[in-house]
């Protein structure tokens, strides 16, 4: 019996919802997941903070750990006027955060696999950028691609090469998480079926030898638990770092 | 942040940086008939652009400093 790791991956209709054109949009499972992600963080932080006790109850505290640990994260990287795009940030992180552990879970859908979903995350926080920027420092904005004390001869270069790298940013940006994702769970169904294809081929000797890769995917799931969270937060800190450009160009 | 995931984060930044250059330069190609120009020149472009991310993103060269 073959496996194949590509197959977890797949989107399915679940019902139609709306038909524009000739193409149907439909509720896929994907939409599924990320409408389950979103119930379970609203339900989590309404029912953490609805108490408010100084004394915090287990979910309390978890929702304020999860508020001071991006509090802290946007204001150690984009300032104190960074602060206003923390509602945005926080979002950003608990949903990553949230679908990639639920993704863990064996049978369910990893959302942040599916790279359409990641770029749409990473040009929301790179329009974000260019809308405010533009909107707060007009032009002064572009100043973001004139580094200081560079001589004029070779500006023009440097200006180009530095729009450059400013249009890569959602590229680079979206494809970390996305392939992250996608690498680890197919690692993960590959290894597993290591176990189906000894244990069919080899029988018992097979099954017993199946101990070793089984030994493998406890390891894996272990880096992959920390991959998922370290993923949500390395979005969440360069999402940060864009932003803090928006807030202040031409440093 | 661990080491893998900076190894992960400077590899993504220098294939970015070659993907943006190939993107524009084979579009440019396509729409103004000048192939293959387009594509050898910013395919070059990008690659410096990519090095440069690299190097930010290793706090090599402060950021806006060059």
């Amino acid at each position: 019996m073959a496996v194949d790791p590509i197959e977890q991956f797949q989107i399915h209709n679940l019902f139609p919802v709306v038909t524009v054109g000739h193409t149907e949009i439909a509720f896929t499972n994907s939409a599924a997941f990320m409408l389950a992600a979103v119930v379970g963080i609203t339900a989590f932080l309404l029912i953490g903070t609805a108490k408010r006790s100084l004394v915090p109850t287990r979910l309390q505290s978890a929702a304020e750990i999860a508020y001071e640990f991006v509090a802290t994260t946007v204001h150690s990287t984009a300032g104190s006027e960074g602060m206003k795009f923390f509602p945005f940030v926080f979002t950003l992180f608990m949903f990553i955060l949230t679908v990639n552990m639920i993704g863990l879970i064996p049978y369910t859908f990893s959302v942040t696999s599916h790279i359409i979903v990641t770029a749409a995350l990473a040009i929301t926080v790179f329009l974000t950028v260019l809308i405010y920027g533009l909107i707060r420092h007009g032009f002064h904005f572009f100043n973001l691609f004139v580094p200081k004390g560079v001589p004029i001869y070779i500006l023009p270069l440097i200006v180009f090469i530095e729009i450059l790298s400013f249009i890569s940013r959602p590229i680079s940006h979206s494809v970390r998480l996305f392939a992250n994702m996608l690498a680890g769970h197919i690692t993960l169904q590959v290894f597993a079926s290591f176990i189906i294809l000894m244990g069919t081929g080899l029988g018992a000797v097979g099954w017993a030898g199946g101990v070793l890769p089984f030994g493998m995917i406890v390891i894996l799931f272990a880096l992959e638990t920390l991959v998922a969270f370290l993923q949500a937060y390395v979005f969440a800190v360069l999402a940060c770092i864009y932003l803090n450009d928006a807030i202040h160009p031409g440093h | 942040m661990s080491a893998f995931a900076r190894g992960f984060r400077l590899s993504t930044e220098l294939v970015a940086g070659v993907v943006v250059g190939a993107l524009i330069g084979w579009l440019l190609d396509r729409w103004l008939g000048i192939s293959p120009w387009g594509l050898i020149v910013f395919l070059l472009f990008g690659f410096t652009a990519g090095v440069l991310n690299v190097m930010r993103a290793a706090g090599i060269v402060r950021d806006r400093q060059l």
